[in-house]
């Protein structure tokens, strides 16, 4: 076996308001892998997922990218590598689809045209055809196509791990599962290694390799769908995965 | 990048400041009433007709203790004073003496304190006194201040803001004859006579020489145990400036005794009754007395014309005053922008001691605009200098304000974006949270433009022009047309100031943001 890309090791997280966000959490995620993080709000999925590029830094246990300590890690140099999409796509309203895709590139230091060649590239690649929509804002695009971009944006500079935020939580029911399947599509040519949040039972089926299950901040059971499904470690594991789709032998 | 755009901002509103601070002119001032102003005047044409100095004007400024610090700190090198004020106001002495020990206590002691010189008197003694209608004067058969004790108690007076507070006004004279007054109403000396007409009040303080003394049918009472100390007019000028140049001194002597109680009152009331403007009276006094030849004045009376009239044919000194508000403001505000819009940054940065801050800064909006300006005196003398000043103490408030706001909440998901994508702290701030914010800092800038538009026109109070002059002139000879002639324009400004930063705002708003 390949040793893992990300790693937690007894990870915990206390915030300054007492909040305990993480207790023990132990997770690897092997190359290539997809893992979705799912519970309710507040579990503490979020939390884990932004303490691999630095954006939380834990208060106990540690966490290892590569094989490397992040905290060895420069945060900058780490974040640039790292892709990351959230809820919102979060992209920056005055900069138009082009600038927002060659955001990284550009913070690495790519030549101008290499960056365009990349940006439109990618955004064929996230089905927006470049000469329509490079030159437009977020406010100008649908909730669909501003979470195309961001992922478009979120592999640009050709991340090996990406960190995905509920990328599809607010976006309506038909758009979600029509970016989920062309996301699946993707992941199968990109080969990259995947660490998504939900609390949608059917997206974390459709799309993981692994699924974590979290609850008040540790992980109850972390295994393939299936296995889940045919061996719940406990009660609310099980309760949970009564209501998940068929999983297809 | 928004940076060369708010450069070329910046440039030009350097290229527009003029360029302050000219040769060798004397600054002469006056206070804000009528016989002060002429006096200044007559100063000034005489300087302008008899040296080859130039003068500049600083009339109107408000009151003795703006008057006095001015020259004390060489922002003005004379002004007309009076010997029994600068007795009890300035040396804070009571009156012992008739006017010849006046004038020699306060020659010594102005001389040995501070380097100020009483020239000698003009002619004329201008005290204060206290005056009733005719109808009630006959009425109660009053004659005298003593008349006056037993029936004060029912009565109203109206007194000038000075008076009510000087200690050789009300609070002396109720030390002196246990006068009690029912109620007492400050007002500007000019409504003063309106309302005694009107009887709002039965009883105010009046200066010997007021003009308006006869039109309003007023009766004086006697100041039967001598507690008003001698007004002698002088000029009171710089020592420094009378070395420098001892031909003002020379100049100014033409006009000793020169003057009469009578000729004043009869001046005054041109100016005060029949609207005409100071510099024609000023001119027209030095004529009759021989000292400067003929010459027409350049200004317009507001007499017998519509507001429009009026406006149009003064349009040169208005267009001038528009441009000193202008520059009053626009100064105060690019001061502001300078020192608030960094210390915005830096509080966004040290969140824990901003909102204290911010708040202790925002304590500045209530200090009422005339206090700070007179505050700013002793500081930084009188002008255009202590009125950007204050104009930029209140121009700090709402553009830190929110300058901290705006970058404090702008768009969290966005700098949570832009900061998990690799940008660096300082990335963050100029490439988005700066350009996020901007729409709300650039509120804050429209919000201290209009008030420091609205504030400059209290800046004629201490000497730094603008459109408060028409204003304050106009509102001494209670002349409806003058005060609109700098009121309409203030207002427009203000309106047009306000649609010009609303238009910069949206030049400087980057796409995508604040829709």
């Amino acid at each position: 076996m390949q040793p893992p890309v990300l790693s937690a090791m007894r990870l915990g997280k206390r915030f300054p308001t007492g909040v305990q966000a993480l207790v023990d959490v132990d997770l690897d995620v092997a190359p290539g892998e997809t893992l979705v993080l799912i519970g309710e709000s507040g579990c503490g999925k979020s939390t884990l997922l932004r303490m691999f590029n630095r954006l939380e830094e834990p208060s106990a246990g540690e966490v290892q990218i590569r094989g490397q300590r992040a905290t060895d890690l420069d945060p900058i140099e780490l974040r640039r590598q790292t892709g990351y999409v959230l809820q919102e796509g979060g992209l920056l309203p005055h900069w138009n689809v082009a600038r927002n895709v060659e955001l990284v590139p550009e913070l690495l230091g790519w030549s101008a045209t290499r960056r365009q060649q990349r940006r439109d590239t990618l955004l064929e690649l996230v089905g927006l055809d470049p000469a329509l929509y490079a030159s437009r804002y977020a406010h100008e695009l649908s909730g669909g196509q501003r979470q195309r971009v961001a992922f478009a944006r979120a592999i640009a500079a050709d991340p090996d791990v990406i960190l995905l935020d509920e990328p599809f939580g607010a976006l309506d029911a038909l758009t979600r599962v029509e970016l989920q399947e062309e996301f699946a599509r993707l992941k199968a040519r990109l080969q990259k290694t995947m660490l998504l949040v939900t609390h949608d039972l059917a997206e974390a089926f459709r799309l993981g390799d692994r699924i974590a299950v979290m609850r008040q901040g540790r992980i109850l059971q972390c295994a393939p769908p299936r296995t889940l499904q045919r061996q719940p470690a406990d009660a609310y594991v099980g309760e949970l995965l009564a209501h998940a789709p068929e999983v297809p032998e | 990048m928004r940076c060369p755009r708010t450069l070329t901002l910046l440039v030009a509103l350097l290229a527009l400041t003029p360029a302050t601070g000219n040769a060798e002119s004397i600054v002469v001032g006056s206070k804000n009433f009528a016989e002060s102003r002429i006096l200044g005047e007559m100063f000034a044409r005489l300087i302008e007709s008899r040296t080859d100095l130039t003068v500049e004007r600083k009339l109107g400024l408000a009151g003795t203790q703006v008057c006095f610090e001015a020259l004390r700190s060489g922002g003005i090198d004379l002004y007309p004073e009076y010997t029994g004020t600068g007795l009890v106001t300035i040396l804070q002495e009571s009156p012992r003496g008739d006017a010849a020990w006046t004038l020699d206590r306060v020659r010594r002691e102005f001389l040995s304190r501070w380097d100020l010189w009483w020239l000698a008197p003009l002619g004329f003694e201008n005290a204060y006194e206290l005056a009733v209608p005719s109808e009630v004067a006959e009425t109660h058969n009053l004659r005298s201040i003593s008349d006056l004790v037993a029936l004060a108690p029912s009565m109203t007076a109206g007194l000038g803001y000075e008076f009510a507070a000087r200690d050789d006004g009300l609070p002396g004279l109720e030390r002196a004859y246990g006068l009690r007054f029912g109620s007492v109403r400050t007002m500007q000396q000019a409504l003063k006579y309106q309302a005694a007409g009107e009887r709002v009040i039965d009883c105010l303080d009046v200066y010997t020489t007021d003009g308006r003394l006869v039109v309003h049918d007023l009766v004086v009472l006697a100041d039967d145990r001598g507690f008003f100390p001698p007004y002698e007019a002088a000029a009171l000028v710089r020592g420094a400036t009378l070395q420098r140049h001892p031909e003002i001194g020379a100049v100014i002597g033409l006009l000793t005794h020169a003057l009469s109680e009578e000729r004043m009152r009869q001046l005054n009331l041109r100016v005060e009754h029949e609207a005409e403007p100071v510099e024609r009276v000023a001119q027209d006094a030095l004529e009759a007395l021989g000292l400067v030849g003929a010459r027409a004045v350049d200004t317009v009376s507001s007499r017998h014309r519509s507001l429009w009239r009026y406006m149009w044919e003064n349009r040169r000194d208005l267009g001038a005053r528009t441009l000193e508000h202008l520059f009053l403001s626009g100064a105060g505000l690019l001061l502001g922008i300078i020192v608030a819009v960094p210390l915005g940054l830096l509080l966004e940065r040290r969140r824990r001691s901003a909102e204290p801050l911010i708040r202790v800064v925002g304590t500045s909006q209530t200090i009422p605009s005339l206090a700070l300006l007179a505050f700013m005196i002793p500081f930084f003398g009188v002008g255009a200098r202590p009125a950007i000043v204050a104009l930029w103490l209140y121009a700090i408030f709402p553009i830190l304000r929110n300058t901290y706001t705006g970058l404090r909440d702008a768009a969290p998901e966005v700098v949570q974006a832009a900061t998990a994508l690799g940008m660096t702290p300082a990335q963050v701030l100029r490439r988005v949270r700066l350009p996020l914010a901007m729409p709300v800092i650039m509120a804050g800038v429209r919000t201290a433009g209009v008030i420091t538009v609205g504030t400059a026109t209290l800046a004629a109070f201490i000497g730094a022009g603008g459109l408060g002059e028409p204003i304050v002139a106009g509102v001494q000879s209670v002349d409806t047309t003058v005060i609109l002639s700098g009121a309409v324009p203030a207002a427009l400004l203000a309106i047009a100031v306000d649609a010009l930063l609303g238009a910069i705002e949206r030049w400087l708003r980057p796409r995508g943001v604040g829709r």
